[in-house]
């Protein structure tokens, strides 16, 4: 059972959930903001997993000196120092990925594994990115829009979400010191990419590819972005696997289907 | 108007039709089969002179009807013996096999010809199912799962892995990659209006074989043609392929006789066990819906019991003197506006002598006739 509590960091609070036991996973969470979802529940069987809410989203308070995503991954490195107290993996969807690369290309000693699910950061300007209209964002982020999470949250909570998420972001789609630093990423990475996903398009895969030493690119057939809810089966044991058996997890078990 | 010369490599030496399907291969002499397998790649090669734009090669098992049982063998092979002709695979079962392994095999055809792999992606005839093994049901999706997966093979410029509802792979690269950019022609089959629509979904040619009524036919490449249009492929005749049970001989009569007679092996000695495997599957799951496998059934019994002078009449074959088989050709592009034609001339077992005069009659009296068609 997750459970939320409060870290205090010099450059303000952070609210975070923990649950589990085991190796130390943080996931940071997309756009949308941080949800519990099937994979993060699996996870959590065999690690402890701690998700920070970026400031400003979900209402939290924003912290004065973090202003881009970069501040927000050096943000994330002092809780991974303070709160985790050692080096960890990192599991990260979409926006949250951005991040995490960041912190793993300038603080790649925090970071065992990492793992990108439709990482945002490195799209063309007009291309992907969540539609605005309703109708497309689900379309966008859901193959099986009946696997989406309800949402609980006020129009006030989220529209405080999108604020944080625009104050970190902007309007930029492309993040060209971000590209550049990539070949600073030393953890082994696992890039997690729907076959239908239309928000993270697949250039943004192949770039990381090519700049991240030591990468490997997955797909998973059919899935649209918020691949944690639309194909928790196959992204669950894909990316345990990864976490729990490091290189070889490419070599097939003899409990595997 | 584009010729493809289709073979199904038929066993010819049964007097009897097999009890059951499987056919049973007590009878198989591996001397006669070698002496076949020269034949009919040697006819295959032939049918380079003899103007075809493309050689079919196809994939069947535990069967006389075909000793194809992996068509890329026969491909790999004309690739050495011909050098201009498209190499159409008609092609593998993909829902059947390893869709690596076909993204593998097909990369090779396409770089040992230069270029000139056709990569048929079909999902095969109802009882293919139960020699493989392979859940019925799951035919449609295991297809469009393959098909994605092959696709993705030829065009990642990067290791990738897998992990999909049927097919599981950590990390996959090929080597070779196709010679044809961004990967070959894809075709699928077509032959109802269910497999027409997917065939056009996924912007692939589409073949159609077994026609029985040409309005129906019609049907299916107007779905086809939807479908393509919807996933924002505009089809051009060139996209559509009809396979043709053809029979060209020096006058109708003749054509006639030599058709007769091969239809009458391959449907009292070759489809015998065939059709009775086909209707188990049919009936006992669900690769067709209830209307597609009744009107499947219904498709090859009406087939079966039309006279050639009928299924003449019916579009449903070619057969007669070369000018007769020029109308016939020309008659069914009129009403289906079809860019290809897919012939099988060796139909059960036609003696490969005839078969050979009928390619050099295509090749002297037909195709002069059709080629600005």
């Amino acid at each position: 059972m997750f459970t939320e509590h409060t870290a205090d960091l010099p450059s303000g609070p952070v609210r975070y959930l923990k649950d589990g036991s085991g190796p130390t996973i943080l996931h940071l969470h997309p756009a949308a903001g941080p949800r519990v979802s099937p994979v993060v529940e699996r996870l959590a069987q065999r690690h402890t997993v701690f998700m920070p809410t970026a400031p400003g989203f979900n209402a939290t308070p924003m912290h004065a000196s973090v202003k881009s995503m970069e501040d927000l991954a050096e943000l994330m490195a002092t809780f991974v120092q303070t709160v985790i107290g050692a080096k960890c993996d990192i599991v990260a969807e979409s926006f949250g990925g951005w991040v995490a690369m960041w912190l793993a290309a300038k603080h790649p000693d925090l970071v065992e594994h990492l793992v990108l699910q439709g990482p945002a950061g490195l799209r063309d300007p007009g291309t992907g990115g969540v539609p605005a209209d309703p109708e497309g964002r689900m379309r966008a982020l859901y193959s099986k829009p009946e696997l989406a999470p309800p949402e609980t949250r006020s129009a006030e909570v989220l529209s405080a979400t999108q604020r944080a998420r625009d104050a970190y972001v902007g309007d930029v789609a492309f993040d060209a010191e971000l590209s550049k630093a990539l070949p600073r990423i030393k953890a082994r990475t696992l890039v997690v990419m729907g076959t239908k996903d239309t928000v993270a398009p697949l250039v943004v895969a192949h770039r990381i590819m090519a700049g991240v030493p030591n990468a490997h690119l997955s797909f998973i057939y059919g899935a649209a972005h918020a691949l944690e809810f639309d194909a928790p089966s196959r992204v669950g044991p894909l990316i345990a696997k990864f976490l729990e058996r490091g290189e070889a997890f490419v070599v097939r078990t003899p409990d595997a289907a | 108007m584009k010729f493809s010369y289709f073979h199904l490599m038929p066993w010819t030496e049964l007097e009897e039709a097999p009890a059951q399907w499987p056919a049973s291969n007590a009878a198989f002499d591996p001397v006669r089969g070698k002496e076949l397998y020269d034949n009919y790649i040697n006819t295959m090669a032939f049918a380079e002179q003899c103007g075809f734009d493309w050689v079919g090669c196809n994939e069947h098992h535990f069967s006389p009807y075909g000793l194809m049982a992996n068509c890329n063998l026969v491909g790999a092979a004309l690739t050495q013996r011909t050098s201009t002709i498209k190499l159409a695979m008609l092609g593998n079962l993909i829902p059947l096999l390893n869709p690596v392994r076909v993204a593998e095999e097909y990369a090779m055809i396409d770089v040992m010809s230069g270029g000139r792999l056709v990569a048929g992606m079909i999902r095969g005839v109802p009882h293919e199912y139960i020699a493989y093994n392979i859940v019925p049901d799951e035919s449609r999706e295991r297809l469009r799962e393959a098909a994605a997966l092959i696709v993705k093979c030829w065009t990642e410029p990067e290791p990738f892995g897998w992990e999909g509802e049927y097919y599981q792979f950590p990390s996959i690269s090929i080597w070779p990659k196709p010679m044809q950019r961004p990967h070959p022609p894809i075709l699928m089959s077509a032959s109802n209006e269910e497999s027409a629509a997917f065939a056009g979904q996924h912007r692939a040619m589409m073949g159609m074989t077994l026609i029985a009524d040409l309005d129906v036919a019609k049907r299916c490449i107007e779905v086809y043609r939807q479908a393509a249009h919807g996933a924002g492929l505009e089809p051009t005749p060139d996209h559509i392929l009809l396979g043709y049970n053809t029979c060209i001989a020096e006058t109708d009569e003749e054509a006639h006789a030599v058709m007769a007679e091969g239809q009458r092996y391959f449907h009292r000695v070759l489809m015998h066990s065939i059709r009775d495997a086909q209707r188990l599957v049919i009936q006992k799951s669900r690769f067709f819906d209830q209307q597609h496998g009744e009107r499947h059934i219904q498709r090859l019994t009406t087939l079966k019991e039309r006279s050639i002078g009928d299924m003449i009449e019916a579009g449903s074959i070619f057969c007669g003197s070369p000018e007769s088989v020029v109308k016939q050709m020309r008659r069914v592009h009129a009403h289906l506006g079809n860019g290809r034609f897919n012939i099988n001339m060796k139909i059960g077992n036609i003696p490969d002598t005839a078969v050979h005069r009928g390619m050099e009659l295509f090749r002297d009296r037909v195709l002069p006739e059709l080629k600005d068609l």
